[in-house]
């Protein structure tokens, strides 16, 4: 089966089995290891990456359901080496510490900022329900994405 | 400018917000082939034979080993107890049976499921109770046989791994002249630290030694662990660190690197992979340990502590670890606190056939201080007391005593934390706000700073900024991309973006006792600015000659050396450093620190492998809880910590460290749990295991309380654990006062809340 989409602006054709997830085929086809598997089940939300905009769990997510489709992930946020203001605002906040779970939690906050550009604490958390941040407690995560709106520019 | 208290951003941010930062995970390469595991499917059994001939001849197929391939070592931290591969018995659920390399992960697993095992199950052991039962069968029949991995041998027999038993005189006179004694029970479950990266490594054999990449926080005892396996001298072991995706304790001793070692060497030297997939790494993980403690106080009428008495049982699992250390902790916890002169204390660690506990963050002190701080608050109750002014008259003050006779020289801090907090959260008020299904603890603790060595050589670079060499690890708790950048570069007045921090290489660096026990901003920052000052030195030396001035007339300003008094006069580190290395050669420094052993008692106790508290720092809590009478769900509102630090050197730091010890804590005693049935865990997926997320997690309230320590980092000491250790037991203490019965159970579930609201109901 023939695949082709677009990550991170780029098109991509690729040949697959038709099995795969699309969390393999960003990271073994397309070396695009900043999106991280941490449960391979759906539960812990390193995986998060956009499939038009939309937060999909790209380790339960067939390949080939992003056909034609737009796909992003952790890798198209920075532009040319720049953080945008959301990575830049987790920096200042201090919501990364080991980092593994970062990737998601960035796309599925982007994901939130697309649809609701200015979400009170309780919208971002429910948001967060399906990310599980070990090191963090969440909180400086939460501030993070104030201090991004407090910026006013969400890229 | 000062950096010490700025909250720099940690230098490796960008990288991992980017998706740059390389876990182990993450490795890759045109000749990378993948490994896999066969486990043990049974928790005790024999093996009768193992036939690898199917899975040797499947598609992609490198090679099957199996124990009769591997040396016949045995290996641990304390006590080499564990072979690579079960050879004949089986002890736990998950151990290592054999080992497979093909060109894919799912070759490597489909070889794994091909392989015939004749296995005849004996009876598990699946918990202490069953262990210790008199003649219940050994998980290791020929305990007697093994060797303690350095040092003497300690207190151990039979299913007993480890056992610390401390008996003051007259404790038996003190429960005889009680005016009331107080008795509880105590349970505690494990606890999974589920960090999000699951647990892998990548073996290399090449050149007679054996490379391993891995993501770990002790990468020196990777290398001497992995030695012990195959048994070769640890310097033919290179250990590479990456970033570590969390570890909490689960990455300090050994997992997938001595396969992946083994398995390289087999496969002709090309790198081999492996990666737990999550119920792997969660059948296998050295989880906090199960526990049950009794404690019996004696005491007069005033609530005066005569005496006590403790025993703890510890489940160690099959393999002891470091477990043997813990019943240490138990003990020098007992009298960390609250003043207390005769005390009995039995700890035992006990093996079971399940999977081996380890350590996770706080260790064995966050379920020990839960059911100190409950029996408190119990006592308390019973002598009518306030709970917050039971513990004020019963604090150890400066100049008091461990029970190990090692002597605190700051206890004062205990009440010095009370008074900050009041300052902030007066208990009067908390309990003149008090409405049905609320319910306030307040909680006092002491946890060390671990004295393990650490090292640090620093170079300054030809364009004046510089490279610390070490192997310590940052674990994620900016321990390093925050502590010790910022304590190097505050040492030379240069910006934390123009020091250089290298990852781990146990070829490269000297030794590290790894991310553990809140030391490595303590311990390696001293280092590192041993090395600075030395460094600093040679940097003046050379800047005498090119300003023609006496060495004692100079300063260095921002990263700039110039006469007292002459800021015209400065020249930068780049051009000292081109100077030096053109004429007198390349400029460079080291620095070792350990913290100066503390005089105390050896003939306290016996088996105290672990014989003093090191660097103790003191902290208090609050919590205020609010209980579903419905659902039986906890909700915490409101949670304060001080906490005392030494030095804060990053606020954000030390606030991530708080907010995020009170979370795992929040975990333990509200929502995780890994249960054991029949000698095997009930929850096998992050589906099953229950984590706090954002929506359970209040904002913690974070007071830091600074008290120098005159050997530490100018004035740290030790952050990334104690507050975990005062989360299940303020919790626990609030959740038992919104009801108004007892909880001294880890964890505290919606059904044992609503069972406890019912039975109150029933005693209207």
């Amino acid at each position: 089966m023939e695949l082709t989409f677009k990550v991170n602006g780029r098109t991509q054709h690729l040949e697959l089995e038709g099995h795969e997830t699309l969390l393999d085929i960003l990271r073994n086809e397309l070396s695009l290891t900043g999106t991280k598997e941490g449960c391979r089940e759906g539960e812990c939300g390193a995986c998060t990456v956009l499939v038009n905009g939309r937060a999909v769990d790209s380790c339960i997510y067939a390949a080939m359901a992003a056909h034609d489709a737009d796909v992003k992930t952790v890798e198209g946020l920075a532009k040319n080496g720049r953080l945008n203001s959301l990575q830049t605002a987790f920096a200042e906040s201090g919501g990364v510490q080991c980092g593994f779970c970062t990737p998601g939690f960035l796309m599925m906050l982007t994901a939130l900022l697309n649809k609701c550009p200015k979400p009170d604490r309780g919208q971002v958390r429910d948001a967060l329900s399906g990310n599980i941040c070990r090191c963090t407690g969440y909180t400086q995560i939460e501030e993070a994405v104030e201090r991004c709106l407090e910026e006013g520019t969400i890229e | 400018m000062s950096l010490l208290g700025e909250s720099l951003v940690r230098t490796d941010a960008a990288g991992k917000l980017t998706g740059e930062a390389r876990y182990t995970v993450d490795y890759d390469g045109k000749d990378l082939l993948h490994g896999s595991l066969l486990r043990s499917p049974v928790p005790a059994g024999l093996i009768k034979a193992i036939d690898t001939t199917v899975a040797e001849s499947l598609p992609g197929v490198w090679c099957v080993v199996t124990a009769g391939d591997v040396p016949d070592t045995r290996a641990g931290w304390v006590l080499r107890e564990q072979p690579l591969f079960a050879r004949k018995q089986l002890r736990f659920e998950g151990e290592p049976i054999a080992g497979v390399v093909a060109d894919t992960p799912e070759q490597a697993k489909a070889a794994v499921a091909a392989i015939e095992l004749d296995i005849v199950e004996t009876q598990a052991l699946g918990d202490m109770d069953t262990a210790l039962a008199e003649g219940a069968p050994l998980v290791h029949p020929e305990w007697k046989s093994y060797q303690p991995a350095s040092g003497e041998d300690y207190p151990r027999h039979g299913n007993i791994a480890s056992e610390l038993v401390a008996n003051s005189d007259d404790v038996d006179v003190a429960f005889e002249t009680a005016d009331l004694i107080v008795e509880d029970e105590f349970t505690s479950n494990r606890q999974y630290q589920a960090y999000i990266e699951p647990k892998s490594a990548v073996g290399i054999y090449r050149d007679g030694r054996y490379i391993i990449h891995t993501g770990h926080q002790y990468p020196f005892n990777v290398r001497d662990r992995v030695a012990q396996y195959l048994d070769v001298r640890p310097s033919q072991i290179r250990v590479i660190g990456h970033s570590i995706g969390g570890g909490f304790g689960a990455k300090l001793d050994t997992g997938l690197e001595p396969y992946a070692a083994v398995l390289s060497r087999y496969a002709g030297g090309r790198p081999v992979k492996l990666v737990n997939t999550r119920t792997e790494d969660m059948l296998i993980c050295p989880s906090r340990e199960n526990a049950v403690i009794k404690i019996r106080s004696a005491l007069d009428k005033q609530g005066k502590l005569l005496g006590r008495e403790l025993v703890c049982h510890m489940d160690n699992g099959a393999y002891s670890g470091e477990m043997a250390f813990m019943p240490s902790v138990i003990f020098h916890l007992a009298g960390s606190v609250y003043r207390v002169s005769n005390i009995r204390v039995i700890a035992r660690l006990v093996y079971t056939n399940t999977a081996p506990t380890g350590a996770m963050r706080g260790v064995s002190g966050v379920y020990f201080c839960a059911f100190q701080e409950r029996h408190m608050d119990h006592i308390a109750d019973e002598l009518g007391i306030d709970r917050r002014e039971y513990r004020l008259q019963n604090l150890n003050e400066s100049g008091d005593t461990l029970l190990n006779g090692q002597v605190l020289d700051d206890a004062d801090l205990l009440r010095k934390g009370f008074e900050k907090m009041e300052k902030v959260v007066p208990w009067s008020q908390l309990n003149k706000h008090k409405r049905p299904w609320h319910g306030i603890g307040i909680c006092a603790g002491t946890w060390i700073t671990n004295s393990m060595p650490g090292s640090a050589q620093l170079k300054l670079n030809e364009d004046g900024t510089v490279t610390v060499i070490t192997a310590a690890t940052d674990n994620g708790s900016g321990a390093v991309s925050m502590g010790v950048t910022q304590i190097v570069a505050e040492h030379f007045g240069l910006a934390a973006d123009e020091i250089i921090v290298t990852m781990p290489d146990t070829d490269v660096a000297g030794y590290d006792g790894g991310s553990q026990g809140s030391r490595t901003t303590h311990i390696v920052g001293r280092a590192a600015g041993i090395a600075a000052v030395e460094l600093k030195g040679m940097i003046f030396d050379v800047a005498a000659g090119m300003l023609e001035a006496g060495r004692d007339d100079l300063e260095m300003v921002d990263g700039r050396v110039g006469v007292v008094g002459y800021p015209d006069s400065r020249i930068s580190l780049g051009d000292i450093a081109m100077a030096a290395t053109w004429s007198r050669g390349p400029l460079s420094a080291s620095g070792s620190y350990t913290s100066e052993p503390v005089p105390f008692n050896p003939g306290c106790a016996s088996g105290m492998l672990f014989p003093y508290f090191p660097t103790p720092t003191y902290h208090i809590h609050i919590a205020e809880v609010e209980v579903n009478p419905v659902t039986g769900n906890v909700r915490v509102v409101r949670y304060v910590v001080v906490q005392e630090v030494g030095r804060v050197i990053n606020p954000a730091g030390v606030r991530g460290q708080v907010q995020g010890a009170v979370t795992q804590g929040i975990g333990h005693v509200l929502y995780e749990s890994l249960r054991i049935k029949d000698a095997r865990y009930l929850e096998r997926s992050l589906e099953a295991y229950r984590l706090p997320l954002a929506l359970d997690i209040p904002e913690v309230e974070v007071i830091t309380m600074e008290h120098p320590h005159p050997l530490g980092p100018f004035g740290a000491k030790g952050v990334g654990e104690p507050a975990i250790i005062l989360a299940p037991a303020t919790i626990a203490c609030a959740v038992s006062d919104a009801i108004g019965k007892p909880f001294n159970k880890i964890p505290i579930t919606p059904e044992d809340v609503l069972e406890a609201i019912v039975e109150k109901e029933k005693q209207r």
